[in-house]
């Protein structure tokens, strides 16, 4: 499975990095509204993809017969006050999260620092959840070993 | 254009292939697709908060790690076999309009991927595990998130190239 991962990965990210998605640029263009590219891969992708999730779920079963669902994301104040902050990094970087990876590997040098401050970021965040979870009334985490 | 001066792809071609590797993750693997809890992944490597030791994130190790690695393979072979591999700091209208040169950049692209990390951890998801999957689910919480991080991104955007460095 792990090849699957790494295939289905690397096609994501040639996308990513031909569409414009990974692209400053593009990303600027879109927030200016002077480029459409992004908003047309965006609205694209949902609505091709809504009627197949929709498929899937009404099936129930993966390609080999196993169990299928999908998890749910829960709703709380960080929701939003996380997607303004994310919308900064998004202006300010010119990437989300896949394309920091994909200008990576296009051998974009500054993305570098953009991970880097991705993961100081999101460390930062898992040391203040304690502390914001109730005042943002996110859950409760839900520790355990797993099997990874 | 793109890297290498490359024309881009038809959007229509970019969101129909990005609906199709959605799908499969979820009818083949049965995996939700969202690229920012992999940040998380990365950091349950090495960081002992409880936060980083839930089931959720160990045991998404074993899929998003690769997944990741092949969304930096997949940029290396994208610029590969269009033009070649040049690593380069040129950054499009920043350079442009903003003109730091390479500490600036650093300090600013640290800058924002601070804000992605924080904010998408917060959010509980990104472009892709809220913006795509998620709306594509009709879940409440990511057309919330979506319209958040939409908002805040206009937001920036326009304050940066419309406001401080015209």
């Amino acid at each position: 499975m792990t090849i699957l991962y790494v295939v289905l990965g690397t096609l994501f990210g040639f996308v990513l990095s031909r569409s414009g998605a990974a692209d400053y640029d593009f990303i600027q263009g879109m927030f200016l509204f002077t480029n459409f590219q992004l908003y047309g891969i965006i609205g694209t992708a949902v609505v091709l993809t809504a009627p197949g999730l929709w498929l899937i779920k009404r099936r129930g079963r993966t390609l080999l017969g196993r169990h299928c669902s999908v998890e749910l994301k829960p709703s709380h104040r960080g929701t939003v006050v996380g997607g303004l902050i994310f919308g900064i990094g998004w202006s300010m970087a010119g990437m989300c999260p896949g394309p920091i990876l994909v200008n990576i590997g296009e051998g974009k040098l500054y993305a570098v620092a953009a991970l880097a401050g991705a993961l100081v970021g999101t460390g930062l965040l898992g040391e203040l959840y304690p502390r914001l979870q109730q005042p943002l009334k996110m859950p409760a985490l839900a520790v355990g070993p797993g099997e990874g | 254009m793109i890297l290498n001066q490359l024309p881009p792809l038809h959007w229509l071609a970019a969101g129909a292939a990005i609906a199709a590797i959605t799908l499969a993750l979820l009818f083949v693997a049965n995996r939700r697709l969202g690229i920012s809890t992999g940040f998380e992944d990365v950091c349950s490597f090495v960081l002992p908060q409880p936060y980083f030791r839930r089931a959720a994130v160990v045991q998404g190790r074993q899929w998003r790690v690769p997944f990741l690695c092949g969304l930096v393979l997949g940029g290396f072979l994208s610029a590969a076999l269009g033009g070649g591999w040049h690593p380069t700091w040129a950054l499009g209208m920043f350079d442009r309009v903003i003109g730091w040169g390479v500490a600036g950049k650093v300090v600013w692209m640290f800058a924002g991927g601070l804000f992605i990390g924080f904010g998408t951890r917060l959010a509980g998801g990104c472009t892709s595990g809220h913006g795509i999957f998620g709306l594509s689910n009709f879940e409440w919480p990511s057309l919330i998130a979506t319209v958040s991080f939409m908002g805040g991104g206009l937001v920036t955007t326009q304050l940066i190239y419309r406001v401080f460095f015209t």
